[in-house]
């Protein structure tokens, strides 16, 4: 029992904070704070464990949301079938190109995720605008049907549901740490030779790291088409591929609650900064640099090692030296 | 499709292609070289365009506008290199493009503070047209189509028959073998990274007639340049100008017969070729991740 | 414990001392010390993985050694960058025969001449008369052993005062193997030689010290020629 409140402590308390902040802050920024942060964690794992970046998440986000709408558009009602459909959109589309893209250098990874990206948006925007109804987007807000015990039609009801989903999520990637991202960020840190002769396959450990990140993107877009009830193809246009990138660095790559400290940082940040100086490129695109130049640990990155010592110094870091895992 | 179409799709295509080529060489040499990807070329794409745009407005010479644009290009590109990427070279590839990247942001944030959002029409400099086997074709697009050619004629000469040339040469096949000899790599780097940063500014400068400058003008161009790159293979000056003209053909000819299409067609060529041969068609198989 | 050897003076051409290197997290050298003086041949021995092009990545400024000190005629090479290194008088020739493929032997000498400001081309032909024939042929196709040619003649190429070599004879033909030799004997009458090897009977013909290296360490220093023989060698690695 003791192990196990020991294992989940740092995903409860997180939760429970952005619960609270319920009372203090608008209900859509902490729900969009928590579909962000899902969309970024994915996107902070490959970075940080496997050492790839893609500019191309908008391509599973998309998946995710356009599976979903389509979904509730044509077929159904119920939401949470909908947002099924989007995880499982996401999957197939990620278990298609994972094959490849995972084989590239890394360079060509990040631009041939970016490519997906903007072959899909002119799909959707163009090729497929019969039934995706291009710019002008599906809109089913009105189809979604109420659901019994919690109704994620409504906005309190969806809050909890995403919620649950971000601690799922969490609880998740906070296993696959231990496990499978463990062993990519072991690969990629020594000898690659080396561990395919012990027996370990590199490329099956980057595939499924890549299909389960991506996933996660997707249903990132799932929860965002529920929430909103429409879906455009602006969600995947290359302009917003910087978003997942900026948030990863900010956070704090590779970190577990590096994506949550992001999104909650950038979108605070967003709103702020574009009514003070409304030039919200010219700031973040710097904030980027910086960050990267004073040494890549973002937010989190750099607070997370001194809170551990802080907290621990008795204990020593055995619990936390996952999170201190030098960034690639 | 009658034969003045195609024509004139071949001749919009060979501009376009030279607009990729003239970007395409900045990110290839960078990548070649240096081993860093460099986004922010696209930034001085997009300098080179609305210094051009400003300049010729004020001026009312085009020709004007452009030397501005190019050169104005190539100074802001040294100031990044002397004061960013300098740090940064030993650095692993995604860390130049996350860095790169942010710099593109950036200055698309720069180019908002001085101009502006709303997209602004650049003046042709001439829309005479010239008869080619029966069809007008635009002089402009002609002029740029020889500029290209001069451009790689001129860089053949600099990479063959110059001794700086050959050195850059040497280290876009082994930079620390060319350092043992004695030779000053840093100087090399920057007078690398100034030329790229000096043809995406002349890039930009061209194209800015063509379209609108706005903004986002990089971010657009971004996915083509790199594509273009990539299926030439990062690093190779000859695959970048067989990659320029493919792509070129592809999206004027596509978009004769289907333009969405047109433009997804070179992506799915990209993914193809690379599904084939991971480096490009022209890449070097490169020992560092 | 090192075998017996005769103290350098202390007027040393190369002189490192207590050198530590760490390849990212894992250490290769641990705390290696060698003396060169000029006009002299050292050779440094040692099995695949011992080390040895660690070492002279190290001195020639490749390699940032987390400890120790590395002088060269007084001046201290640490943390310099590699074509300072070069500039002041020491060269590294690496191992695996690389030479730019892409361009023609002329120009690879050009590129050392450009360097160094040595045009005297005619002492390179006179260690290697075969490179006249091949000026214009690109050097990626060259055979192994012409290439380890051009680049210790284009390594020659301003006088240097010290050459680190990297595995020169590693699979040549013994005619060139001893070609190379008497080329080494011919060059260290001027300028010193750090000579990587793994053929034990060519250093022990040629060298006037030899540094064996084991895992890292220098496990025995050895000079004159009944300590410098094969068996002896083989013997502390």
């Amino acid at each position: 029992m003791a192990r196990a409140l020991h294992w989940w402590w740092g995903i409860l308390l997180a939760f429970t904070l952005v619960a609270l902040s319920r009372l203090v802050l608008p209900l859509p920024f902490i729900t969009e704070v928590l579909i962000f942060s899902i969309y970024t964690i994915g996107c902070s794992f490959l970075l940080g464990r496997v050492g790839f970046i893609s500019f191309g998440q908008p391509a599973y986000l998309a998946a995710g949301a356009y599976g979903t709408a389509f979904y509730l558009f044509y077929f159904g009602s119920n939401p949470y079938i909908g947002v099924l459909m989007g995880v499982l959109s996401g999957l197939a589309v990620s278990g298609l190109v994972g094959p490849l893209f995972v084989r590239l250098r890394s360079d060509y990874f990040a631009l041939v995720n970016l490519a997906l990206a903007v072959i899909i948006f002119y799909l959707m925007q163009k090729v497929l605008a019969g039934i995706t109804k291009g710019d002008n987007g599906l809109w089913f807000l009105t189809n979604i049907a109420s659901t019994p015990v919690l109704d994620i039609a409504s906005p309190n009801g969806f809050f909890v549901f995403a919620l649950i989903a971000a601690v799922a999520v969490w609880a998740l990637y906070k296993y696959l740490d231990d496990t499978l991202f463990g062993a990519c960020c072991l690969a990629t840190k020594t000898n690659e030779d080396k561990l395919e002769f012990l027996g370990y396959s590199n490329y099956a450990i980057r595939l499924a790291a890549f299909i389960i990140a991506n996933t996660t993107t997707a249903l990132a877009g799932a929860l965002y088409a529920v929430y909103l009830g429409f879906v455009s193809p602006e969600i995947t246009s290359p302009a917003r591929a910087a978003d997942p990138v900026v948030v990863t660095i900010l956070g704090g790559t590779g970190t577990l609650y590096g994506p949550l400290v992001g999104a909650v940082v950038y979108t605070g940040m967003k709103d702020v900064i574009s009514q003070l100086i409304g030039n919200w490129e010219l700031f973040i695109g710097f904030l980027l640099v910086f960050i990267m130049l004073a040494g890549e640990k973002g937010i989190w990155g750099t607070l997370q090692p001194r809170l551990a010592r802080l907290l621990f110094r008795h204990r020593g870091s055995a619990g936390t030296t996952r999170d201190e895992r030098p960034t690639r | 499709m009658d034969a003045q179409l195609l024509l004139s799709g071949v001749i919009f295509g060979l501009s376009v292609g030279s607009i990729y080529f003239l970007m395409a060489i900045g990110l290839s040499l960078c990548f070649g070289l240096m081993r860093v990807i460099s986004l922010d070329q696209l930034l001085y794409y997009s300098f080179g365009a609305y210094v051009t745009y400003s300049l010729s407005l004020a001026s009312g010479s085009l020709w004007l506008g452009l030397l501005g644009g190019v050169i104005v290009a190539g100074l802001i590109s040294f100031a990044v290199e002397r004061f960013v990427f300098r740090r940064i070279y030993e650095r692993e590839l995604t860390f130049s493009m996350i860095t790169s990247f942010g710099i593109l942001i950036g200055g698309i944030g720069v180019i908002k503070a001085v101009w502006g959002v709303v997209p602004r029409p650049v003046p042709v400099p001439t829309l005479a047209q010239v008869d080619v086997l029966g069809t007008g074709v635009p002089v402009y697009r002609l002029a740029i189509v020889a500029i290209a050619i001069l451009v790689y004629a001129g860089i053949w000469l600099f990479l063959n028959r110059t001794i700086t040339g050959k050195a850059i040469r040497a280290g876009i096949e082994d930079v620390e073998h060319v350092e043992g000899l004695g030779i000053n790599v840093s100087r090399l780097f920057t007078l690398t990274f100034i030329i790229a940063g000096t043809l995406s500014g002349l890039a930009g400068a061209l194209h800015a007639p063509l379209i609108m400058v706005d903004p986002h003008m990089g971010l657009e161009v971004l996915a083509f340049a790199f594509m273009v790159v990539i299926i030439g293979g990062l690093g190779s000056i000859k695959g970048t100008l067989v990659s320029a003209l493919i792509v070129g053909q592809i999206v004027s000819l596509g978009s004769l017969i289907y333009a969405p299409l047109a433009q997804m067609a070179p992506f799915a060529i990209m993914m193809l070729i690379l599904l084939v041969k991971p480096t490009g068609l022209y890449g070097s198989p490169l020992l560092k991740k | 414990m090192p075998a017996s050897a005769a103290p350098a003076p202390d007027s040393a051409l190369v002189s490192v001392r207590g050198l530590n290197t760490a390849y990212g997290e894992s250490k290769v050298l641990f705390d290696v010390a060698l003396r060169v003086s000029d006009a002299q041949i050292v050779a440094c021995v040692g099995r695949n993985g011992a080390g040895k092009t660690t070492l002279l990545k190290s001195i020639a400024g490749f390699l940032k050694p987390q400890s120790g000190s590395i002088v060269f005629n007084g001046a201290s090479l640490v943390g310099r960058k590699p074509y300072d290194v070069a500039r002041m008088g020491l060269k590294y020739v690496p191992q695996d025969k690389r030479v730019f493929s892409d361009l023609t032997v002329r120009e690879n000498l050009e590129l050392g001449s450009y360097a160094t400001r040595d045009y005297d081309w005619g002492r390179v032909i006179d260690y290697f008369p075969k490179l006249k024939q091949l000026m214009d042929r690109k050097a990626g196709y060259l055979s192994g052993g012409e290439r380890q040619m051009l680049m210790i003649g284009r390594a020659l190429l301003g006088r240097p005062k010290v050459l680190l070599i990297d595995e020169p004879t590693e699979g040549l033909a013994p005619s060139i193997v001893s070609h190379l030799k008497s080329v080494f004997g011919e060059i260290g009458k001027s300028s010193a030689l750090i000579i990587v090897e793994q053929n034990l009977p060519l250093v022990c013909a040629i060298a006037d010290k030899i540094y064996a290296l084991k895992e890292g360490r220098i496990v025995a220093e050895l000079a004159g020629r009944e300590a410098m023989r094969p068996d002896v060698c083989e013997g502390f690695l």
